[in-house]
């Protein structure tokens, strides 16, 4: 059992009177995560991320449509589903900031129903997992960035969740913390089996962290597919740049899709199980207005943005 | 650096009056815009005349129609003024201004050729005076409604002048306390005591007639009684124009102290980098 | 009950931690408190006795005050906040937690300013309230009656939060309450006694509590339990009504 989303649909109606208007934040969602299983859910600003998260975690009513995580229907128990998932959204704490984590870890223990056994397993555990024994005594405003997170991830594992919910957490953290903190995810998951559902701008996340992305714009889903999938059609494109001396035109052939024109330079993206990057350049140097030439491949940060661009399937 | 404070050139001190003057129309004209703030000023302003003056109201009448020489309708108009001129500075004022001197604000403020305490003082007053302004009619109209016609209309004519001065002095005041800053970090929680020395030694929550001999006689000679006592002894009946007097001295006090402070704590800063 | 002792042991902590800043902190809201007294000490040297209060009176009812919005505004420090949580979307953190929100909320946060008061109010009570046990016992319960009124009208000004969006005119309401509960209601005429023992309840929360601590009556008793009982039933309602409207999705947060 792990999440199973099916036609979601969440509108809202905003403003007042005169200025009232409906909002469509989700429009019929439908998603399936297995248990285990760790997955990104991508999109940009008001894409309808933080309201499926929300509808999932209980916080939100859907306006129609199913869902269950661990089989529970969130919004119509949430306080127990809340036992079995975890939540870590970057801009909130779990932990208080002038006491050590470790005394935070003890109301939460409490809020979750640990007794004083499981709970001192379990934070040595987590302290193992997450290589962060030395900083669960100081108080938390003592810490860095980086190793705050860690603490805050391992106060939303305290009760051994089954799913967590990590909402952008590696915002503002360098990139030596980020990539730390990936690994612990991932460790995470391999080690105890814990569902992961991240939420994320950083591709980097999706990249290092995730198994499977699901990309949502305007309400929809627009991608889902495992993130092998997504390299490998990375793979098959190429990025190519060529400056002008003179203005030159798009070569008429198939596969290729123009980023950039303009007087002195031009961006393709050539699909290569169209067109070979061959025959373009064939194409492109034919005349004497090319003075410069790369080719490279696209970053998932482009392959994603196009993504973003499609309507939903 | 004391040396150039010291000779600044006539049309500096030009300049400085006429930025003073701008920063005053400035947050005056803020204050304006943000109506509803002021309206729940005014709002506070009649729940806590009406409360205390009642209160004062029932002590007259119980006591054979006056005390210490005020009756029921002079001492609401004492309270109503004496309120009128507290509550028209903020409460938060040294709180505000000693968290922007710890935090180094007011260091970065001082790199500006003009003068740090008087922009800021006359920020405020630009404040002070829009919330007097609003309440001088409310309070007008509250004493009337609740008590009755003020017992002599020229003193209370020269109320408010005298109000002008009072809240002057006391955003003057609060700056020079404020500026402790400089040396001490936690002045915020101190505004406290300082306002709570206005409400009794400064004849706010209580006219200095009140107060038994000896100690009145203190409160008379300190600078608390010209930021609240003496608009409201003025506008009780009593025709005493020597107050506003007192009230210009102690202005003038206000001012050569604050400007000390910050000149004192600007040379600290240039010592200690801030 | 467990996880609540738990939240407030944090939270009580959390206020604690910083011993230097809490005394000072604490020790100025004292000053504050101890002024009033000086200023009823003086009105009372002068005015004597004032349809049946003096100076002992009023002692008392600063005791009670203090005590209650100490417990209020300290102890259950974000019963002010409910609006603000509301709207910015604060309340999330709390529903992703297996508690019942509102206790968890009342509870979670300790400010420490008021612990001050708080102090202040029982050694008050202790140093001039003259403590018989049965006086001391009358103080326990009327001090919790009023913090429970107090803390009822926070959270449902806070819940009007759910319906119309955050209340400015509610927060200026409690101050008014506080400012009002301050003076005795039995120095009023008419119109305004009538307010302070309906509109505004700050007559429930003070002088009907000093005439119970001087002289206990079972009638009084009763009609400030059921005034407290009534409020925080409609406090809950509609905290809870609101809850539901926020969970639906029909309150559009900054979140």
């Amino acid at each position: 059992m792990g999440i199973e989303v099916r036609d979601l649909t969440r509108t809202f109606t905003v403003g007042r009177r005169a200025r009232r208007r409906t909002v469509e934040a989700v429009r019929g969602i439908s998603l399936s995560v297995a248990p285990g299983e760790r997955v990104a859910f991508l999109g940009p600003n008001g894409a309808g991320k933080s309201t499926t998260i929300k509808i999932l975690t209980g916080i939100l009513h859907p306006t129609s449509g199913d869902a269950t995580v661990l089989g529970i229907v969130p919004w119509e128990e949430r306080r127990r589903l809340a036992r079995r998932i975890g939540t870590l959204f970057g801009q909130r704490s779990l932990l208080w900031s002038e006491l050590s984590p470790r005394q935070s870890y003890r109301m939460l223990a409490a809020v979750y129903g640990l007794d004083g056994a499981s709970e001192a397993r379990r934070v040595a555990e987590l302290a193992d997992l997450l290589e962060a024994g030395d900083l669960f005594d100081q108080p938390v405003r003592t810490l860095s960035l980086g190793q705050r997170m860690r603490c805050e991830l391992a106060a939303c594992l305290l009760h051994d969740p089954e799913v967590v919910f990590l909402d952008e957490p590696t915002i503002g953290l360098d990139l030596l913390a980020k990539q730390r903190f990936r690994e612990m995810v991932v460790r995470l998951n391999e080690d105890q089996g814990t569902t992961v559902l991240l939420t994320s701008h950083d591709v980097a996340d999706v990249e290092h962290v995730a198994e499977r992305a699901i990309v949502v714009n305007h309400g929809a889903v627009i991608y889902d597919d495992a993130v092998a999938v997504m390299r490998r059609a990375l793979l098959a494109t190429k990025v190519v740049e060529v400056g002008l001396a003179a203005p030159v035109p798009v070569p008429d052939l198939p596969g290729v899709t123009v980023l950039d024109h303009s007087e002195q330079s031009l961006r393709l993206v050539v699909d290569t199980r169209v067109t070979p990057v061959r025959r373009v350049l064939d194409a492109l140097l034919a005349g004497p207005a090319v003075v410069d030439v790369s080719v490279v491949d696209p970053p998932l940060e482009q392959v994603i943005a196009e993504i973003y661009e499609r309507p939903a399937s | 650096m004391s040396a150039v404070v010291a000779t600044v050139p006539a049309d500096s001190r030009w300049r400085d009056l006429r930025a003073m003057a701008a920063a005053l129309r400035t947050s005056a004209g803020q204050a304006w815009a943000e109506r509803g703030s002021l309206a729940v000023a005014l709002l506070f302003y009649v729940v806590v005349v009406s409360a205390l003056s009642g209160v004062w109201r029932a002590a007259a009448t119980n006591g054979g129609g006056s005390i210490a020489g005020y009756s029921a309708i002079a001492l609401t108009w004492y309270i109503a003024t004496s309120e009128a001129a507290v509550m028209s500075v903020s409460q938060r004022l040294i709180e505000d201004t000693g968290r922007d001197v710890a935090d180094g604000e007011v260091a970065i403020e001082m790199l500006r050729p003009t003068s740090v305490l008087g922009l800021r003082v006359a920020a405020e007053l630009g404040r002070s005076l829009v919330r007097l302004t609003g309440i001088i009619p409310v309070g007008l109209v509250l004493a009337v409604v609740v008590a009755g016609a003020p017992p002599r209309p020229a003193a209370l004519v020269l109320a408010v002048p005298s109000l002008l001065l009072a809240v002057t002095t006391n955003v003057t005041a609060q700056h020079a306390f404020a500026g402790t800053a400089f040396w001490i970090r936690h002045v915020g929680a101190a505004w406290f005591l300082y306002l709570k020395l206005v409400f009794v030694l400064g004849g706010m929550l209580l006219p200095l007639e009140v107060l038994p001999d000896g100690v009145a006689a203190v409160a008379r000679l300190l600078p608390f009684q010209a930021m609240a006592y003496a608009p409201a002894r003025l506008a009780a009946g009593h025709l005493e124009p020597w107050l506003l007097l007192g009230q210009v001295a102690w202005l003038a006090v206000a001012v050569l102290v604050a400007r000390a402070v910050f000149r004192a704590g600007e040379r600290r800063l240039q010592e200690t980098g801030g | 009950m467990r996880a609540l002792l738990a939240t407030a042991r944090g939270a009580l902590q959390e206020a604690g931690a910083n011993r230097a800043a809490l005394s000072w902190q604490m020790a100025v809201m004292v000053v504050n408190d101890v002024v009033w007294i000086v200023f009823w000490a003086l009105f009372f040297d002068r005015v004597g006795e004032l349809n049946g209060w003096d100076l002992q009176g009023l002692i008392l009812l600063n005791a009670v005050l203090t005590t209650a919005g100490g417990i209020t505004l300290g102890l259950l420090a974000d019963a002010r906040r409910i609006g603000a949580l509301v709207v910015e979307g604060g309340l999330d953190p709390v529903l992703a937690l297996p508690v019942p929100t509102l206790p968890h909320l009342l509870v979670r946060r300790v400010m420490p300013t008021n612990l001050g008061d708080l102090a202040f109010g029982v050694t008050l009570f202790a140093v001039a309230g003259d403590p018989t046990p049965g006086r001391t016992a009358v103080f326990v319960l009327v001090t919790l009656t009023a913090t429970v009124l107090l803390t009822a009208f926070l959270v449902l000004i806070g819940s009007l939060a759910f319906f119309v969006g955050r209340s400015e005119t509610g927060e200026i309401g409690f101050h008014a309450m506080l400012l009002l509960a301050a003076y005795p209601a039995d120095l009023f005429g008419g119109g305004a006694r009538l307010l302070l023992y309906t509109v505004i309840p700050a007559a429930f929360v003070t002088t009907v509590p000093v005439r119970l601590v001087n002289d206990f009556d079972l009638a009084d008793a009763a009609l400030l339990l059921t005034v407290s009982g009534v409020a925080a039933l409609a406090a809950l309602a509609t905290f809870q009504r609101g809850l539901r409207r926020y969970t639906s999705g029909a309150v559009w947060t900054q979140a």
